[in-house]
């Protein structure tokens, strides 16, 4: 069930409804309400897979509660965290990656003479995996340091099967959302008009901008490069940077305002990425939430900025390597993970050694720079193999003549796109007042005529969100 | 223990000139949004109906998509859309000068 779909207003109308009807008179019976219709909204897409959710919500609430115990008592609390972390890296190696690890052995294993025993199953990745089973492990780890309190199994089961964040983030945690289940939440004006804004908002990033790209100009520039110019295919590559923007970050709004309308406030997961002076930069602006997770429990686990500098360079190059990998199981995204990490860790070493005499690079041109890195990457990110990416660099310095596929309107949708990205940090908190002070009605009709203006400019059904997939 | 962090939708409330709280405003808000999407865009619930698997209970609710469609494409209602869409559809067939 994807946000931007009539089957989802379905969904989301009387659930709205019910949360501040039922749930009203009773927050319990508004967390069961918003509990039954996560599983229906997850269910919708394989009802397997809500056992698999509630099954890691009990093992991540019961180990919780024995690690809390543990450090209550002021014992080690490291076998029950270290069973808690395996199991959920059990559940997501065996979802996400043993097809991977399989697929690589199968040569080693076949000359070995094992070939013919080898399991050959198909798995299903069950969608949201790689976010709710973070959300687990950093429950997990947050009590164990005392960063947070235990949740009963209600909110915790809640928190993880939570809707609007369920299958691509943001990656909320226990500190941030099982507060705001202690009681029924106080809705705003302003909450409103900001989250019906986002919601508009995403909805146009998405249906509009993301998926014209994706189907006019991204998909066809990556299917087969050999056939298309040289600046064909940096639209393509451009276009990919401002797809895979409008896309996450429409995903990203819709959920929070989605959440909004519930009463509930979820962090902020982009800041205007594409201004990031430095690659560090890029990764406080870009999908906080995850990278913020990889900061505070695999980077600060591995050792963080203690050690020397080349540690640090380490720790830096592990955890982009396995961000990467938590994309999914492909040499495409551990090259990516790869790429920023190296860059981060020539930005750490230049910091250290970087000579006084050394002239600094002008920020526009150190945020073009950094950019075109990240271009780069998205490259890989996007190539379906290693193959193709390295075939889509070679094609692209090609810089064969003419212009096919890149008509005006995808050229525009690039430009509106990068433009929406730049738009004033402050414009989302002015138009939400203003609209705020709107009488209902009025703001009922904008919303409507916005989202028919957004109806009529989608083509026939929805891609999935790219964030789907991990 | 709560996390201090940033929310999209944390904007300080202002006082507001309408006598709607919040709830009253998302109820009023979202309703007329749907009504009159309902009205201006019938043609989408009649496409979604049409996507849904024939079988007796979806028939009446297929039944009732078509009918909404027809009656509002009767009166009017569907101009805004149609208008809309044909000048995005320009846009997407337009092409550069010296590609025409």
């Amino acid at each position: 069930m994807l946000f931007p779909t009539l089957d989802f207003a379905l969904f989301f109308l009387p659930v709205l409804v019910l949360v501040w009807t039922v749930g009203q008179a009773s927050n319990e019976w508004r967390k069961i309400i918003l509990l039954l219709a996560s599983w229906i909204f997850y269910g919708a897409w394989d009802w397997r897979f809500v056992a698999l959710l509630i099954a890691s919500a009990a093992i991540n609430w019961s180990l919780a509660q024995r690690v809390h115990a543990r450090a209550e008592a002021g014992e080690s609390v490291q076998p029950w965290l270290g069973l808690g972390v395996a199991a959920n890296l059990a559940i997501l190696g065996f979802f996400k990656y043993f097809g991977f690890f399989l697929a690589e052995l199968a040569p080693i294993l076949t000359a070995a003479g094992f070939g013919r025993d080898l399991p050959l199953i198909e798995i299903i990745l069950p969608v949201g995996i790689s976010f709710f089973t973070f959300q687990g492990m950093s429950y997990l780890i947050d009590i164990a340091r005392r960063q947070t309190q235990p949740a009963s199994f209600l909110d915790l089961t809640l928190l993880m099967s939570f809707f609007p964040h369920l299958v691509a983030g943001p990656i909320v945690r226990a500190s941030h959302l099982v507060p705001q289940f202690a009681a029924v939440p106080r809705l705003t004006r302003t909450m409103v008009s900001a989250s019906l804004i986002l919601i508009v908002w995403g909805l146009f990033k998405k249906a509009v901008i993301a998926s014209e790209l994706a189907t006019g100009l991204v998909d066809t520039a990556f299917r087969d490069p050999a056939a298309l110019s040289g600046l064909d295919l940096l639209a393509g590559a451009y276009g990919y940077a401002v797809q895979i923007y409008c896309d996450f970050s429409a995903y990203s709004d819709m959920a929070v305002g989605i959440a909004g309308l519930m009463g509930y406030r979820f962090p902020r997961n982009f800041d205007q990425p594409y201004r990031a002076a430095s690659l560090q930069d890029f990764w406080r602006r870009w999908h906080i939430s995850l990278s913020s997770w990889l900061r505070d429990y695999l980077y600060i686990s591995l050792g963080g900025n203690r050690g020397g500098v080349w540690f640090v360079c380490r720790n830096l190059m592990l955890t982009m390597l396995l961000g990467g990998f938590w994309h999914g199981a492909k040499w495409t995204f551990l090259i990516w993970g790869g790429l920023h990490g190296l860059v981060l860790a020539i930005e750490r070493l230049w910091r250290e050694w970087r000579p006084s005499a050394a002239p600094f690079l002008p920020r526009p041109l150190a945020i073009l720079f950094i950019f075109h890195i990240v271009l780069a990457g998205w490259i890989f990110f996007r190539a379906d193999t290693l193959a193709g990416a390295l075939a889509y660099f070679a094609e692209m310095a090609a810089m064969r003549p003419g212009i096919t596929l890149t008509t005006p309107l995808m050229a525009g949708l690039i430009g509106l796109g990068m433009a929406i990205h730049f738009a004033p940090p402050a414009l989302l908190p002015v138009l939400a007042r203003r609209v705020a002070a709107w009488p209902a009605p009025l703001t009922g009709i904008a919303v409507g005529l916005a989202i028919l203006a957004i109806d009529t400019m989608r083509g026939d059904g929805i891609a999935a969100f790219i964030y789907y997939q991990f | 223990m709560a996390d201090a962090f940033d929310s999209p939708i944390d904007i300080d409330d202002q006082p507001s000139p309408t006598a709607l709280g919040g709830r009253a405003q998302v109820a009023t808000s979202v309703g007329i949004a749907a009504v009159l999407l309902l009205l201006l865009n019938a043609h989408a619930l009649a496409l979604w109906a049409d996507g849904l698997k024939p079988g007796p209970r979806t028939a009446g609710i297929y039944a009732a998509a078509q009918g909404l469609s027809s009656r509002t494409a009767a009166r009017g209602l569907d101009a805004p859309r149609a208008t809309l869409r044909a000048g995005w559809q320009r846009l997407q067939a337009a092409d550069w000068p010296d590609q025409r």
